[in-house]
């Protein structure tokens, strides 16, 4: 796991200078601890910063191949040892990156669907002077370009690094900040920031000599399978081979334990394959409503785990808020990805760089409560009666208890959007962040207006794949999750962001693309079972793996507080300041008026719901995400990488390894 | 009830409905026959917490078929909705 950028120039005179390299370098110095390393070429500079987890000694980067050409990569093949073997030696390390490397110069992209992982690289052919760069199908690790106004082109894990460069400078993209509160996250190749793309999940981009001469998707979601339903064993076999392969590491590997179906399964299916001790770790809250840690002990003893836990308290959320923003590079809606910022800490003082997770089972299995949701308003449609007796057992999005969820609860859900919308399992939380844009600006407003066809709904509903209009309601939902939530959020600010900020690498099982293929597979009724019974297949193999409370306990959305942390006696001055009028006209996206009245229902304590937790945490992270990109002096503070490079590839040169 | 209850709850509703959802209005004068969803000033997920709030602080019991624009469409309707409703 590691931080890439680099820089080519149209003009292949040019040369990349080393201090641009050794700022990008500094930039990403978090997602790669242990060293870093440069090459430069006619017209092309690249850099790679490394979190060592396979071959150790060997393994740096930037890695030059046997016909000349050049790979920086972020990420793990995980598959690489079954790939090596099909290959012809000799090898100079043991690391997957030369395997990839290696089947790319024989193969090219075609290689593509044989990788197993998360990943995301670029590579330098330079006698066509052609850059790739690629990421993994699910979009886990992030990759940024920005177009260069001479013709060329700059690249990095983080757009903190393009910013870095000097290449490009941080400005709000008003379209991509709007996405933000409509569904979460900027899509790609949509960011918050103006002339910053994101390459897409599944996808690619070919620049060559001057221009990019591709961009498009190897490999994407589809629901349409060959119609035989997968035996009820394969899912058992494929989970255990995706956590074996993602065991694979020259360090020890732990797992992230978050008391529910999906993180159990994998810490038991770990213990399992381990050949040494497990170490879990989880977070617990202080506050009752978001604790887990009853289940999360239970599992830790069932399994024998050495456990260990991060509490979060009053505090803890505040004081991490800003550190989480610069990380993630976007606005954010919920304050979710803060403990698991400090939990990737916690994990890193404990030893461990590598964690399983449970990520994407709920997107594959149909866990979320939208799942349930959307098959209930469907129900509506033909049986009313049924479908609102049957909504009193869901947990809904606002947060109030339940015995305060009445008839009004039940008619938003009930007329929020028609079946025939394609984003129709959507609309409810869609109406839910739309308070978010209640806090514009009119200017902002207008702005948003006027940007033609930007609209984020209509973008989205322009670029759904042909297949869609024939997928299930329920398929159609995970999709919308997978390509709104899963990759532009979940993944990014709440995964690869905050881990990596501390050099811990998130590995994620049921995000082997094998394993979606299963789920695809899979009749509707053997993930959500008759009764909403949600994730049926899992539970039937958590059965036989994990205590029985752990396995029948209903889903709880993992959720942190959201106003609470920010008002009171230990609330941090900063809160107040980057919220006053002033500050807010700097930035100049939010009302200074409206904002005023929402801060004084959040200091009486009034503001307790679901919306409201959203609007604060949306306008506070946009604040601080302004001044620490945007703001004055905020360009002149990038670092230049001080320490020599454990690799320098110059043209024509050789490696030169310190 | 007289005089003096129904002012103080058309004042109690007013100032919960003016904290609540004004401050995202701020150029709307609200008058008492005004309807919430012609000014815009309440959404639908406006109208759940609006429910909920006549719900808890007095006590009432709402029926699906009550939310009515006719009950909770305007601080008119809504001072005679809860004043019929309300637990004497």
């Amino acid at each position: 796991m590691c931080g890439i950028a680099g820089i080519v120039r149209a003009d292949a005179a040019a040369l990349v200078a080393e201090p641009q390299l050794r700022r990008m370098a500094a930039a990403l110095r978090h997602r790669g601890p242990d060293g870093w390393g440069m090459a430069r070429a006619a017209g092309a500079g690249l850099v790679s910063t490394r979190l060592a987890i396979f071959d150790l000694p060997g393994g740096w980067q930037p890695m030059r191949g046997e016909r000349g050409t050049l790979l920086v990569y972020n990420g793990e093949v995980y598959n690489h040892l079954e790939l090596r073997g099909r290959l012809v030696g000799p090898f100079a390390t043991t690391s997957d990156t030369e395997v990839v490397h290696r089947l790319l110069e024989h193969d090219g992209l075609a290689a593509l669907d044989r990788l197993n992982g998360q990943f995301a690289f670029a590579w330098w052919e330079p006698a066509q002077r052609r850059l790739t760069l690629v990421r993994d199908r699910f979009g886990v690790r992030p990759l940024h370009w920005a177009a260069l106004p001479d013709g060329g082109i700059a690249f990095a894990s983080e757009a903190k690094a393009l910013f870095a460069s000097g290449e490009a400078a941080a400005a709000p993209d008003l379209a991509g900040i709007d996405e933000v509160f409509t569904t979460w996250g900027a899509r790609a190749p949509r960011t918050a920031f103006a002339g910053v793309a994101q390459l897409p999940p599944g996808g690619l981009l070919v620049w060559e000599d001057g221009e990019v001469v591709a961009r498009r998707t190897w490999w994407a979601p589809d629901y349409e399978t060959d119609g035989a339903a997968p035996a009820a064993e394969e899912l058992s076999e494929l989970l255990a081979d995706a956590v074996r392969l993602r065991l694979r590491a020259d360090v020890p590997v732990g797992t992230y334990l978050s008391g529910g179906l999906d993180s159990s399964l994998i810490t038991a299916l770990a213990q399992q394959a381990s050949d040494h001790e497990l170490r879990t770790f989880s977070v617990a809250f202080h506050d009752a409503r978001y604790d887990e840690r009853a289940f999360q002990q239970q599992v830790a003893a069932a399994l024998g785990t050495r456990h260990h836990v991060v509490e979060i308290g009053p505090h803890e959320i505040a004081d991490g808020f800003r550190a989480v923003v610069a990380h993630a590079e976007t606005p954010l809606i919920r304050t979710a990805p803060v403990p698991l910022y400090l939990l990737a800490q916690a994990t890193r003082a404990h030893g461990i760089t590598v964690v399983a997770t449970g990520e994407g089972a709920d997107e594959l299995f149909w866990g979320y409560d939208l799942f349930k949701e959307t098959a209930l308003r469907e129900l509506h449609t033909r049986e009313p009666a049924r479908a609102e007796a049957l909504l009193d057992e869901l947990y809904p999005y606002l947060d109030v208890p339940a015995e305060r969820r009445g008839p009004a609860w039940k008619r938003f859900f009930f007329e929020a959007g028609a079946p025939v919308d394609p984003l129709f399992s959507h609309q409810p939380r869609i109406a839910a962040t739309g308070i978010v844009r209640a806090f514009y600006r009119p200017e902002l407003a207008q702005a948003l207006d006027g940007i033609n066809g930007e609209d984020p709904l209509a973008r989205l509903r322009a670029e759904l794949p042909l297949a869609f209009a024939r997928w299930s309601p329920l398929e159609r939902a995970a999709y919308l999750e997978l390509t709104t939530l899963l990759a532009p959020n979940l993944l990014s600010s709440q995964g690869d962001r905050v881990a990596m900020a501390h050099g811990v690498e998130g590995r994620f099982p049921f995000l082997d693309h094998r394993v979606f293929a299963h789920a695809a597979a899979l009749p509707p009724e053997r993930k959500l079972a008759p009764g909403l019974r949600e994730k049926a297949e899992l539970r039937a193999l958590a059965e036989r793996l994990l205590p029985r409370a752990v396995v029948e306990r209903p889903k709880q959305p993992y959720r942190a507080p959201a106003v609470t942390p920010f008002f009171g006696a230990h609330a941090p001055a900063w809160v107040e300041e980057r919220l006053e009028a002033r500050a807010l006209d700097e930035v100049g996206l939010f009302e200074p008026a409206r904002v005023e009245g929402l801060l004084r229902r959040c200091r009486t304590g009034k503001a307790s719901g679901f919306r409201e937790g959203m609007a604060l945490v949306g306008i506070l992270s946009t604040q601080v995400w302004h001044e620490c990109f945007c703001g004055t002096g905020a360009a002149d503070r990038w670092p230049v990488e001080r320490a020599e490079p454990r690799v320098r590839l110059e043209a024509a040169e050789g490696i030169t390894s310190q | 009830m007289g005089e003096t209850e129904v002012g103080t709850l058309r004042a109690e509703l007013r100032a919960y409905i003016e904290e609540a959802f004004l401050y995202l209005h701020p150029d709307v004068e609200l008058h008492d026959a005004d309807e919430f969803l012609e000014l815009g000033v309440i959404d639908s997920l406006g109208f759940v917490e609006l429910v909920e709030e006549v719900q808890t602080r007095y006590g009432i019991a709402v029926d699906a078929l009550e939310i009515t624009e006719e009950n909770f469409g305007s601080l008119d309707a809504l001072v005679a909705f809860v004043e019929r409703r309300r637990p004497s």
